[in-house]
């Protein structure tokens, strides 16, 4: 079940990313 | 409020509610009453967990705080995917294979009774008086909104979920809490959906985010290290990750939703699908306050969102300065529309400098409008002494029953009730469960039949759900008493994490030692709660740590006294 921990992380990653690019080019 | 929407609304909560009943007859043993057999896939295993976490006020509050404060709140859930991920290496396999019904179980084989009877007790505490205001605080919203007397909607919400909880026991709530989220969802996208097609001038999504982003809101990621502020990325990723972990780990309202997952895999994959799926629901939720904001800045919103306090305040001797104050903002509103246009025309157009110039006067106008905002509020104040003034908890349900069409009205308050009745199940459930294997089975009749213990399960159901019930009527009357309740989950949830984080881990720690670091820690925090003004995220923090530097010291001390005594 590895893949799954990382699949979680790997998408909490992803996600604080594209929120980090939302909060800067919409500010 | 029209008759499609009362049929609604109720068929909706009557069809839950006989399902509940229907589907999980026949628990006759403690097995089905309390593990639901451990026959949940692992879909519904996310969903009750989901279900359980997600209370009316998340619901309702949410999308107001988004209005207010912007998105930032989305920082608060960071470190819950983490959570998941440690859970489910550590804790879901432990507790399946040693078969427990409750955490605290599990705390006995590792320590000894008076351990897993303090963690029992903590819950207990903790949970019990929660109960209340999960079942008080939308019966609050929802009799404001309706008109009803408040403790008969307590009433009423809690009876509902009693029904149900009482005759099926845990597979009934977990059955019931996947429609009930599905009917959830579906309302508030519609709800976020209508919100945003009643936008003028064919604004997209995107344009939504620039116009919500220009005034202010898309403050989404905090990147400096504070951690007594919740709102930033280290407070969610460290304090939240703490948090959650005690609160999937070592409370039995959540940790009752996976113990009734089929196998150890269906278990974990509940969890972590709930890691892959909470942001994103947070997201969208939060994003509907957003819509609704972009909403109000082409249509006039109330100067203050509780209608009903409003109004009342009119009846007084205050009546003339409070519409003296609306009509201000009446006037503040169409300038503010029109400088909305002006900076989408901007925005099309990108022109930077008119961007800029129209941002600016937005800015100004918010200012001014936010100063009568707050002068009604000291008026309301003044006319209705003692009245809470706070209303960003009215802001989408005021929304949702002034702009919505007849029917999806009645959809949205059964959203609100599914969502009160979903977490309060799961609660209560919980706290019979606890009353009776760690407390009622383990130390008061520790031999008895499969019937006795399912009947005792029921009463102990009744009991907590009676006890919700008369503590939400004693809250209505104490306002300092609901803030308190708010935080009681960081005043144990440190001590509790402490104790099983100690269990997981460190071997070395042994019962004794782990007690009396427990009981000091809880008196820490106690003084901090009373005499500091620490925030309240450390609390979880702090405690844990106390209970497991402390355990270790201990331990330490106690292997050096018996060394020297078999000398």
């Amino acid at each position: 079940w590895g893949s799954w921990y990382w699949l979680v992380m790997a998408v909490l990653a992803i996600q604080i990313m594209l929120y980090l690019f939302i909060s800067t080019s919409f500010q | 409020m029209n008759s499609i929407d009362w049929i609604i609304l109720f068929t909706t909560l009557a069809l839950i509610v006989g399902y509940g009943t229907w589907q999980s007859r026949g628990s006759k043993n403690i097995d089905g009453y309390l593990l639901g057999n451990k026959s949940l896939p692992w879909w519904n295993v996310c969903l009750s967990i989901m279900a359980t976490q997600a209370s009316a006020i998340t619901f309702l509050s949410t999308p107001g705080q988004a209005y207010e404060d912007g998105m930032r709140f989305l920082q608060f859930y960071f470190g819950l995917p983490l959570a998941m991920v440690i859970l489910s290496i550590t804790a879901v396999p432990l507790y399946h294979r040693l078969k427990v019904y409750t955490a605290y179980e599990y705390l006995e084989t590792r320590f000894d009774l008076k351990t897993r009877s303090l963690a029992a007790f903590f819950f207990l505490m903790l949970r019990g008086l929660s109960v209340g205001i999960t079942i008080y605080a939308p019966a609050l919203i929802l009799s404001t909104m309706l008109g009803w007397n408040i403790n008969l909607t307590t009433v009423f919400i809690g009876s509902l979920v009693m029904i149900y909880t009482v005759s099926g026991g845990t597979k009934a709530v977990s059955m019931t809490q996947k429609y009930q989220l599905t009917i959830i969802m579906a309302g508030m996208i519609i709800a976020g959906l209508t919100a945003f097609y009643k936008l003028p001038n064919d604004i997209t999504f995107t344009e939504a985010f620039q116009l919500a982003g220009e005034m202010g809101k898309m403050n989404l990621i905090n990147l400096s290290f504070d951690l007594s502020d919740r709102y930033n990325i280290w407070s969610g990723l460290i304090g939240g990750l703490f948090l959650f972990l005690s609160y999937f780990g070592a409370d039995q309202s959540q940790v009752g939703r996976y113990l009734g997952g089929k196998s150890v895999t269906e278990s974990r994959l509940g969890l972590l699908f709930n890691g892959l799926l909470k942001v994103p629901m947070q997201f969208i939720i939060l994003y509907i306050g957003i819509l609704v904001f972009v909403f109000y800045q082409f249509h006039q919103a109330p100067v203050f969102h509780n209608q009903s306090l409003i109004n009342q305040a009119k009846q007084t001797e205050y009546a003339d300065r409070i519409t003296l104050l609306e009509s201000d903002y009446d006037k503040v509103f169409l300038e503010r529309k029109q400088e909305a246009e002006n900076l989408i025309g901007a925005i099309r157009k990108e022109d930077a400098k008119q961007i800029e110039a129209s941002r600016k006067s937005i800015e100004e106008i918010q200012a001014s409008e936010k100063s009568i905002r707050s002068q009604v509020k000291e008026q309301i104040a003044a006319a209705i002494p003692g009245a809470n003034t706070l209303d960003k908890d009215y802001v989408f349900i005021t929304f949702v029953m002034t702009y919505l069409p007849h029917g999806l009205i009645g959809l949205l308050l059964a959203v609100v009730f599914m969502a009160a009745m979903s977490s309060t199940a799961s609660e209560l459930n919980a706290l019979a469960s606890t009353t009776t294997v760690d407390i009622y089975k383990r130390s008061i009749k520790p031999i008895a039949d499969d019937y006795h213990y399912v009947t005792a399960s029921k009463w102990f159901t009744v009991g907590w759900a009676v006890f919700g019930m008369l503590f939400a009527s004693i809250a209505n009357q104490a306002e300092n008493l609901i803030q308190f309740v708010n935080i009681i989950g960081s005043i144990f949830y440190g001590t509790i994490l402490g104790i099983f984080l100690s269990a997981f881990y460190l071997k070395y720690i042994k019962s004794n030692a782990i007690f009396i670091a427990a009981i000091v820690a809880e008196a820490v925090i106690v003084y901090c709660y009373f005499f500091t003004k620490i925030a309240f995220l450390l609390y979880n923090i702090i405690g844990c740590l106390i209970v497991v530097v402390l355990g270790f010291v201990l331990q330490y001390l106690e292997n050096q006294r018996i060394k020297k005594a078999s000398r």
